[in-house]
């Protein structure tokens, strides 16, 4: 057997168990997938709204958060990251109107992780709930969420993230996206295996935080360092399904692709800075750093077989092409459609199926409304060519992380 | 809870195997069948193919039929010629048995090597008219431009026998997979390695170069059969790339 072949059937093999690991985690654990517990205690919480240039959607946030229905709020703390827009009259206008609402100016630009480390030292709440700017929590979601901390070791509680945008074809599709990814996340709970609480929503237990030493000010994805880190310190991550925070999601490819290049940088950092916990310390060093280094291995060696299959067959049609002028042959006749699949073609149907029988369950349980007849199309479109995008984003990001591009914006 | 639900983990990956595992199988099972398909092909090719050989045996006692034996003699290399076409289908979408699609290449080329000499045998005992086109290839070429240079040979010779029909028997053969009588036939010939692909006709004419259809179909004219049978060897100018043997 040709060594193609056994690649092809590597890649199936790997592809095959996390679909089955997924349907097995949902199917011993669907009874109680979406429940929450309730909270036995009276935590505070303290909000941190990092901003930078964030006229636009700042006062909606800042709505949004006070119209929740958790009853205690100590307090909302704006980092203004040396905005050059209004975000800072804006803030100042809303101190009137919401009392628990306070402004922190940075003098310089700390980023994303800086400005939340100084909220984090004033922070008075036993939780410390970071919503980016340009996110709306669902009234529900710190009352849904709050209950997982009646676990002594929880360090942190993350939700579903829904786009807020979804009419245009690209919104659409990273809002599927975005729902498989929701959906994975709480099947990951119930392993322990959470390695992202993203930024538009994210609960963690201050003093956890602390432990951890706060965010990691380097790290281009600082919520993922944040998890990890957590999790390296034996603190559990925890995932409630029934409540949501919207965001906004990129409409055009360049400012998507560059969002995406920023994750696989921030990745690449995390399991450079976790290496030496694979295969130690719980599940980050069992699953998350493996996951991680392999999703990475898998992406760039695919990529580069793609990359040499796609030249052989450049090549082989232009000498074809060439040869087929110089004889008068017909480059294309109908004769030579004969459907001949090899069993890899049978199986990687057999995949692509299930794989498409996986997303639409996800949506279907999620009772996501781009399930409808009409956008049915998406679904194929996400699998076959927006996730083929990945690996090249990878590599962009290797040669960013190579050139020394570590720029958070 | 979250400790228990950790031996999901090792539960996936027996599934994953079993599955996988049904996977292959079925995979093997394509692909017997694909070559028991082919081997009874074969079976029957290699009947028809000894039973006009024991018909050339009776011709050459004396008890001539040609016409009989020069049109079961056409039929059988069309037959053999579709069949290797299937053969190659199935080829190329082989990914476990290999090897045993590679032997049913090589008793076909045997079987093909067998026609050819008969197919020589019956010429000259019938003087048939005919043309024997052999077209000889690297099987096992992993250059990409031989793989096309081969590809557009053998779409010419498709193009050629649809426009020629019964007037030529196109016998493509492998010349890598260590055939010996392939292998003296190519010597008996003039024909090398490196020259390959190579097209002969009627065991005279080699050509090694790509031509287009109506250069390649000029070799057949009338006149260049009476000339090649009359051993004055005059072929046209545009046919430069043409060698006389």
């Amino acid at each position: 057997m040709n060594i193609l072949p056994i690649i092809y059937l590597s890649y199936m093999f790997i592809s095959l168990y996390m679909l089955i690991l997924f349907l097995m985690l949902y199917i011993k654990n669907r009874k109680n997938f979406f429940s929450y517990p309730e909270s036995n205690q009276k935590l505070w919480v303290s909000f941190c709204v990092p901003a930078y240039n964030e006229e636009k959607t700042i006062e909606d946030t800042l709505k949004h958060i006070n119209d929740l229905d958790y009853p205690y709020i100590k307090e909302i703390i704006v980092v203004n990251d040396k905005s050059s827009d209004n975000t800072r009259k804006i803030v100042e206008r809303l101190k009137k109107k919401y009392k628990k609402l306070k402004l922190i100016n940075n003098k310089v630009n700390l980023g994303k992780g800086g400005g939340m480390n100084v909220a984090l030292k004033i922070a008075k709440g036993d939780l410390f709930a970071v919503v980016d700017a340009d996110s709306y929590p669902d009234k529900d979601s710190i009352r849904k969420m709050v209950g997982f901390f009646n676990e002594d070791r929880v360090g942190a509680v993350t939700c579903v993230i829904v786009a807020r945008n979804e009419n245009k074809f690209f919104e659409k599709i990273q809002a599927i996206e975005y729902r498989v990814i929701a959906f994975t996340r709480k099947l990951l709970d119930f392993v322990d295996a959470i390695w992202c609480t993203p930024g538009p929503l994210a609960l963690y237990r201050k003093s956890a935080l602390i432990d951890i030493g706060g965010f990691d000010t380097k790290n281009l994805t600082e919520d993922i360092e944040a998890t990890w880190h957590l999790a390296a310190n034996g603190w559990h991550r925890r995932m409630c399904l029934d409540t949501s925070v919207s965001s906004t999601v990129p409409t055009k490819f360049k400012p998507w692709f560059k969002q995406r290049r920023r994750w696989n940088v921030g990745g690449m950092q995390c399991i450079y800075k976790f290496r030496k916990s694979l295969g130690k310390q719980g599940m980050l060093g069992i699953f998350i750093v493996p996951f991680f280094i392999l999703g990475t291995f898998l992406g760039l060696f695919g990529l580069t077989i793609f990359g040499y299959l796609t030249t052989t067959r450049i090549i082989s049609k232009y000498l074809f092409t060439k040869y087929s002028i110089i004889a008068g042959t017909p480059i294309v006749t109908f004769k030579e459609f004969y459907i001949t699949p090899n069993f890899l073609n049978y199986l990687g149907i057999t995949l692509f199926i299930f794989s498409l029988i996986f997303t639409l369950l996800i949506l279907n349980i999620l009772k996501q409304k781009l399930l409808k007849r009409e956008n049915l199309l998406i679904i194929p479109f996400y699998m076959i060519i927006y996730l083929t995008v990945y690996p090249f984003i990878l590599v962009t990001a290797i040669w960013h992380m190579i050139r020394g591009k570590r720029i958070w914006r | 809870m979250l400790q228990s639900q950790k031996h999901v983990f090792w539960q996936a990956l027996i599934f994953t195997i079993l599955i996988f595992f049904l996977g292959i199988i079925f995979g093997l099972i394509l692909e017997n069948w694909r070559n028991s398909k082919v081997e009874d092909l074969y079976s029957k090719s290699e009947i028809s193919m000894l039973d006009i050989k024991a018909q050339t045996e009776v011709y050459s006692t004396g008890f001539y039929n040609c016409e009989k034996a020069i049109s079961e003699n056409i039929l059988f290399a069309d037959k053999v010629y579709n069949e290797s076409k299937v053969l190659d289908r199935y080829q190329k979408s082989s990914v476990l048995k290999t090897e045993e699609i590679v032997l049913q290449h090589e008793k076909y080329d045997i079987l093909r090597a067998l026609l050819w000499i008969n197919s020589i045998k019956i010429k000259n005992q019938c003087n048939a008219s005919y043309y024997n086109v052999v077209y000889i290839y690297k099987y096992h070429s992993g250059e990409l431009e031989m793989i096309a240079r081969e590809t557009v040979f053998s779409k010419l010779l498709g193009e050629l026998k649809e426009r020629k029909g019964s007037e030529v028997l196109l016998i493509p053969l492998a010349s890598d997979n260590n055939i010996s009588s392939i292998a003296l036939l190519m010597d008996r010939y003039n024909i090398s390695k490196d020259e390959l692909p190579v097209i002969l006709i009627d065991e005279k004419i080699k050509i090694n170069q790509l031509t287009n259809i109506d250069e390649l179909e000029k070799y057949f004219e009338k006149k260049h059969v009476v000339l090649n049978k009359t051993k004055n060897q005059e072929i046209p100018l545009s046919l430069k790339n043409s060698l006389i043997i």
